[in-house]
C-alpha cells in the first residue's frame, strides 16, 4: 500500500486527513459547482446582476423546465440517445468479432491489421474530416442522424477491437482446445464459449464507449445541420449562441447534457475505470 | 455448395468475421485519411470540381501568419498539458488510502473526465465570464478585477488550456490510481528498510514501477493537446482574431466556413504528420529504452 | 536516533555487554484486523548468533510476525527490542534489521551493485564506504562478477544471492529471511539450504528465518519456534522439539511421515506410571513426567512415529498390533507400509485414512494384503492429555554433539 496507509487508530491524523482531501476536492469541483448554483439562479436574480447574492428565488423547477420546453434541448437529447445507443451496440459487435479473429488466428497479417486498428486511433479527427463529409453527402446522409452512428462505429472500432482482442488473448488456451475436440464451428466458440466469458470486458467497454460517443462534439457539429438531428453537444453550443446571457439556462442546459454519462458513470463505476486501464495498463 | 464451405470453412469464417468492422474501418477511417492527403493537392470548395495545384496549398501556408499563430498555440497547449501527469499522479498519491468513503471521493475527482467537452467549455466560460464569473469573484474577494481572459489576445490560450487541462489531469489521475495499485509490496517493503522514505522512496522505488504508466499518460496527454478543437470551437471560436486558434480548428474554419478544402486538408496534413512524427520519435525512444533494459 | 551513530553500526563495543544484551527481544507481541487476532501474547528471546526457524501451517502467523519485526506490519500491543534498543515505534529503515523476501524484491532498474549498496546510500554513507561494503558482500557471495548486470539478467538463485548481498552490506544487527527458498526448484534449493547454513556459520550473525518447509527448519535451526495460530507452540532445538514435543500439535507437525495417533483410555495411574488401552492395541505401560497424572477414566491421544514401529513376528515381550498391510511404498533407502488394523484406527493422519504408517529403514520383502504384526517400545511412546494440549510422558534424553553457533 502506497503512500502509507493512515493507521485506523490515529484519529486526529485521519480527521486532518479527510478534511486536507475534502478541501481540494471542493476546490476541484469549484468550476461545477458554479455552474449547478447558476442553474437555480431565477431570471429575474440575472437581470438584475445578483448572481452569487443570496438567492430572491429559487428556480430550479422554471430553469430546468424552461430548457425543455423553450429550446430543442428534449429533442437534442433524444437525438443522443438515438445516436449513441445503436452505435455502442455496433461497435461491441464488430469488435468483438474482429477481436476474436485477431487474438485466436495466426496468419499473416494479422499484427500489421492490429496496428491500423490501434494507430487509427491516434489520427486526428480532422484528417478525416473532408472525405467523410464528402462521403455522406454522396450517400444522401449527410444531416442525418445515421451519418453520425456510420462514423461512430467506425472509428470506435478500432480502440475497442485493441481492447476486445487483449482481452480475449488473455483467455486460456485450453478452452478453445477443448471446444475444437468437441467439434465446434469457429462461430459456434464465438457465440458459447467467448461472449460469456467477455461479459466483463463488455460491461467495462459499454460504459466508455456511451461517454466517448454521447460527449462527441466535433462529429456532430460537421454531419448535421438541422435541429432535428443533432445531439445535446452541438445543441448546446447552438444554445450559447442564442441566449448569450441567459447564464441561468444556459447552466441548466449544461447540466441536462452532463448528467447521462455522470450517471452512468456512477452507476457503473467500477467497470469504467476498469475499462479505462484494462486496455491501458494491461497492453 | 456446402461441402465447398465445409472444406474452407477454417478459414473461411473468421475471415467474414473480421470484415465488417474491418471493412467499415478501412473505408471510413483509414481511406478517409489517405484521401485527405489527396485533396490537399487540389483547390476545392467543395461542390465544384477539384483544380490540381500541387503544392500550392502548402506554399500558401507556409506565408500565412495565421499558421504560425496556430502552431505556436499548438505548442503552448502541448508544453501546458505536460503539467497533467505530475498533477494527475500528485492527486492520485493524495487519494490512495483505504478510508471508508475514499471511494466516493475517488470518484467525484473523477467527474470531469466524464463531462463533455462541450459542457467543461460552457463551465470555464462562465468561470471566467468577467464581472460575474467565478474568477471574477474571486479576484473581488483581493479588492481587483479580474482579467478579461477569454478576450484577451496574449492570455486566452493559456485560458482555455487550463479549462482543458481539468478533464486530462482527472484521466492521468485514473491511470496512476491503476498504476498505484499494482505497486509491488515486496518491492516498497524492501524501501522501507533500506531506509528510503518520502521522496526518495518516490524517486528511486515507486515512479520507476510507474514507467509504463508514465509512458501512456504522457503519450495520451500528447495526443490529446495536438488534437484540440472542441474547447477552442466552443469557447472562443479561435478568437479574439485568431488568436487562440490551433491547427485543428484553422483546418475547421477553413474548410466549413471558408469553404476552401483543399486548403483545410492541407492544415490537416501538416497536422497528421506533426502527430506521427512525434509518436513515432516516441515509441522509438521507449522501445530503445525496454532494450537498454530500463 | 542520535547524532553520533546510526543504527547500522549501534554494535556494542565490550565483551560483557555483549554478552549481557539480547539481539531479538518481543515482549508480549499482540496483532488484531478488527476481530482477527494475527498474534496472541508472543514472547521470545533471541541471543546473538542464533539461527531461529519460525515454523508453522499456512496462516498461524510466522510471516506476520516477522514482518513486525521487521517493521512493516504495525502491532496492537507489545514491545520489540533490538540489541538491547526498542524499537516499537522505529521505522524498518532505523531498527538494524534487514530482509530478504519471498520473492527477492530487487530494483529492477538499478544493477546489482547498486541494488545491494541502496540502503547505505539512503543513509548518507561516503561513497568509498558503499563501494568497500559492496565489494565484501559481493565477494561473500560470489557474485563479483555481476555487480554491473540487472537484475532481470540474472538466475533465479544469483537473484537470491544479490538479495542475500543486499542485507549483508547493511551490516544489520539481525537478518530476517521470509521463506526465501520457496520460488526455488527442489535441487536448487537443498543447495541454498547448505548455503546459507554456511553463511550463519562465516558470519555468525543472529538470523530469524520464516518457512513452512520443516526439512528447512530441522536443517538449519539453532532453535526452532513453531507457531499455531498465531500463538507460539514452543520452542526449543531442533531434536529437542522432535524428540520431546510439548504438545499434540507440534507432534504432529515436526516429521515426515507423520505421527501416528490414537484414541486411548487412561486404565489406571500408579506412581509414575500409566496403563493405557485402546481397542486392537495390547495394553502398555508409560512413564508419566513429574507433576502431571491423567486420571483412570480419563480420554488420552497416544503418539507413536512410523520409524519407531517394529514388524514383530513373534516377539511377545512388545505390545503388539496386528493388522493387514494395504499398501507399500518402496523407495530405495526405505520402505513404508500402510497398515489397516482393525479396531485400532490412526486420527488425524497424513494419508487420509485410519491407517498405521510404519517406515521400515530398509528393504522389506513384505507384500500388500499380507497380515502383519507390529510391536512398539513403551519408550518411544508419546501420551498427550488434555485435549492434546500436554505431552504427560516423561522427557526423552538426546544423545547429540551440535554445538551452538556464535557463541563466544
Amino acid at each position: 500500500m502506497y503512500p502509507r496507509p493512515v493507521p485506523e487508530t490515529a484519529h486526529a491524523s485521519r480527521r486532518l486527513y479527510m478534511t486536507l482531501v475534502g478541501a481540494i476536492l471542493i476546490i476541484w469541483l469549484a468550476p461545477l459547482f458554479a455552474v449547478i448554483l447558476t442553474s437555480f439562479r431565477s431570471m429575474a436574480d440575472v437581470m438584475s446582476g445578483n448572481l452569487w447574492g443570496w438567492p430572491t428565488e429559487i428556480a430550479v423547477v422554471e430553469n430546468y423546465t424552461a430548457v425543455f420546453t423553450q429550446t430543442p434541448m428534449a429533442g437534442y437529447f433524444l437525438n443522443s440517445l438515438v445516436i449513441t445507443i445503436p452505435s455502442v451496440i455496433g461497435v461491441l459487435s464488430l469488435s468483438t468479432l474482429a477481436g476474436f479473429v485477431l487474438a485466436r488466428y495466426r496468419f499473416p497479417g494479422n499484427m500489421l491489421i492490429f496496428a491500423l486498428f490501434v494507430g487509427g486511433n491516434f489520427l486526428p479527427h480532422q484528417i478525416m474530416m473532408i472525405p467523410v463529409r464528402d462521403l455522406m453527402v454522396r450517400l444522401n446522409l449527410y444531416d442525418t442522424t445515421t451519418a453520425l452512428i456510420i462514423f461512430h462505429v467506425a472509428f470506435q472500432t478500432g480502440f475497442a477491437t485493441l481492447f476486445m482482442r487483449n482481452f480475449i488473448a488473455a483467455l486460456p488456451d485450453e478452452l478453445f482446445q477443448a471446444a475444437r475436440a468437441e467439434g465446434a464451428t469457429p462461430f459456434q466458440t464465438l457465440i458459447h464459449v467467448v461472449v460469456p466469458l467477455v461479459r466483463p470486458a463488455l460491461a467495462a467497454l459499454a460504459i466508455l464507449l456511451f461517454t466517448f460517443i454521447w460527449n462527441d462534439y466535433f462529429w456532430a457539429v460537421v454531419l448535421t445541420v438541422s435541429d432535428n438531428v443533432k445531439p445535446v453537444t452541438a445543441g448546446l453550443a447552438n444554445l450559447r449562441g442564442e441566449w448569450v446571457s441567459a447564464w441561468n439556462l444556459i447552466s441548466a442546459g449544461t447540466i441536462i447534457v452532463a448528467v447521462p454519462p455522470v450517471v452512468m458513470f456512477f452507476l457503473m463505476q467500477k467497470h469504467f475505470i476498469a475499462g479505462l486501464t484494462m486496455g491501458a495498463v494491461k497492453g | 455448395m456446402t461441402s465447398l464451405w465445409r472444406r474452407h470453412r477454417w478459414w473461411l469464417t473468421p475471415t467474414l468475421l473480421i470484415l465488417p468492422g474491418a471493412i467499415l474501418f478501412a473505408v471510413v477511417i483509414l481511406a478517409s485519411s489517405v484521401q485527405s492527403l489527396w485533396i490537399s493537392l487540389h483547390d476545392w470548395d467543395g461542390f465544384g470540381p477539384m483544380i490540381w495545384i500541387g503544392l500550392g496549398n502548402y506554399r500558401e501556408l507556409i506565408n500565412d501568419p495565421q499558421f504560425y499563430v496556430s502552431l505556436k498555440n499548438n505548442l503552448i497547449w502541448l508544453v501546458m498539458f505536460m503539467l497533467a501527469p505530475p498533477i494527475g499522479l500528485a492527486i492520485a498519491l493524495l487519494v490512495n488510502q483505504k478510508i471508508k468513503g475514499m471511494r466516493v471521493v475517488k470518484s467525484m475527482f473523477f467527474i470531469p473526465l466524464v463531462l463533455a467537452s462541450v459542457a467543461v467549455g460552457v463551465v470555464f466560460t462562465w468561470v471566467y465570464t468577467p464581472e460575474f464569473g467565478l474568477l471574477a469573484l474571486i479576484f473581488r474577494a483581493f479588492g481587483a478585477n479580474a482579467p478579461a481572459l477569454l478576450s484577451d489576445e496574449h492570455l486566452v490560450t493559456f485560458a482555455i488550456v487550463i479549462a482543458a487541462l481539468w478533464p486530462q489531469i482527472a484521466f492521468c489521475m485514473v491511470l496512476y490510481l491503476a498504476g498505484l495499485n499494482n505497486l509491488s509490496e515486496e518491492l516498497v517493503g524492501a524501501g522501507r528498510v533500506d531506509g528510503a522514505r518520502g521522496w526518495n522512496m518516490l524517486r528511486h522505488i515507486v515512479l520507476p514501477q510507474l514507467t509504463q504508466v508514465t509512458f501512456i499518460a504522457i503519450a495520451v496527454t500528447v495526443v490529446g493537446a495536438l488534437r484540440s478543437f472542441d474547447m477552442i470551437s466552443v469557447m472562443t471560436r479561435g478568437g479574439p482574431f485568431g488568436s487562440s486558434s490551433v491547427l485543428a480548428y484553422q483546418m475547421f474554419e477553413q474548410s466549413i466556413f471558408s469553404y476552401r478544402f483543399g486548403y483545410g486538408a492541407a492544415i490537416a496534413s501538416v497536422l497528421f504528420v506533426i502527430m506521427a512524427v512525434f509518436i513515432t520519435w516516441y515509441l522509438t525512444r521507449i522501445i530503445r529504452a525496454e532494450e537498454r533494459g530500463a | 536516533m542520535t547524532a553520533a551513530s546510526s543504527p547500522i553500526h549501534a554494535k556494542p563495543r565490550n565483551q560483557n555487554e555483549r554478552n549481557a544484551m539480547k539481539s531479538l527481544e518481543l515482549h508480549r507481541i499482540e496483532k488484531s484486523y478488527g476481530a482477527y487476532h494475527a498474534l496472541r501474547g508472543i514472547d521470545l528471546s533471541v541471543e546473538e548468533g542464533e539461527f531461529i526457524v519460525m515454523v508453522g501451517p499456512s496462516g498461524c502467523g510466522k510471516s506476520t510476525l516477522l514482518k513486525t519485526i521487521a517493521g512493516l506490519e504495525t502491532i496492537s500491543s507489545g514491545q520489540i527490542l533490538i540489541s538491547g534498543r526498542n524499537v516499537t515505534k522505529e521505522e524498518p529503515g532505523d531498527r538494524g534489521i534487514a530482509m530478504v523476501f519471498q520473492s527477492y524484491a530487487l530494483y529492477p532498474h538499478m544493477t546489482v551493485a547498486e541494488n545491494m549498496g541502496f540502503g547505505l546510500r539512503m543513509a548518507k554513507r561516503p561513497k568509498e564506504e558503499i563501494d568497500a561494503a559492496v565489494a565484501r558482500a559481493a565477494k561473500i557471495l560470489r557474485i563479483t562478477d555481476q555487480l554491473d548486470k540487472r537484475p532481470k539478467q540474472l538466475s533465479g538463485g544469483q537473484r537470491q544471492r544479490v538479495a542475500i548481498g543486499r542485507a549483508i552490506t547493511r551490516s544489520p544487527d539481525v537478518f530476517l529471511f521470509d521463506e526465501p527458498l520457496s520460488n526455488l526448484d527442489a535441487a536448487l534449493r537443498t543447495q541454498m539450504r547448505v548455503e546459507l547454513s554456511g553463511l550463519h556459520a562465516e558470519l555468525g550473525a543472529t538470523m530469524i528465518y520464516v518457512t513452512h518447509d520443516q526439512v528447512e527448519a530441522m536443517t538449519m535451526a539453532s532453535r526452532i519456534v513453531v507457531l499455531n495460530r498465531g500463538a507460539i507452540e514452543q520452542v526449543g532445538s531442533p531434536l529437542d522439539l522432535y524428540r520431546n514435543p510439548a504438545n499434540l500439535f507440534v507432534a504432529g507437525f515436526l516429521g515426515a511421515p507423520r505421527m501416528n495417533f490414537f484414541d486411548v483410555t487412561v486404565d489406571s495411574v500408579s506412581g509414575a506410571t500409566a496403563a493405557i488401552s485402546a481397542p486392537g492395541l495390547a495394553p502398555m505401560t508409560v512413564s508419566l513426567a513429574d507433576g502431571v497424572a491423567p486420571k483412570p477414566g480419563d480420554r488420552a491421544t497416544l503418539g507413536i512415529r512410523p520409524e519407531n514401529i517394529r514388524l514383530s513376528p513373534d516377539d511377545t515381550t512388545r505390545a503388539a498390533i496386528s493388522g493387514k498391510v494395504r499398501l507399500v511404498e518402496h523407495l530405495g533407502r526405505e520402505t513404508i507400509l500402510y497398515v489397516d488394523a482393525g479396531a485400532l484406527q490412526c486420527v488425524s493422519s497424513e494419508s487420509g485414512t485410519g491407517n498405521v504408517t510404519v517406515q521400515i529403514g530398509q528393504v522389506t520383502p513384505t507384500a500388500a494384503d499380507a497380515p502383519v504384526s507390529l510391536s512398539i517400545d513403551p519408550h518411544d511412546a508419546y501420551l498427550f492429555a488434555g485435549d492434546g494440549q500436554r505431552t504427560v510422558t516423561v522427557r526423552k534424553t538426546i544423545h547429540t554433539n551440535r554445538t551452538k553457533v556464535g557463541t563466544i
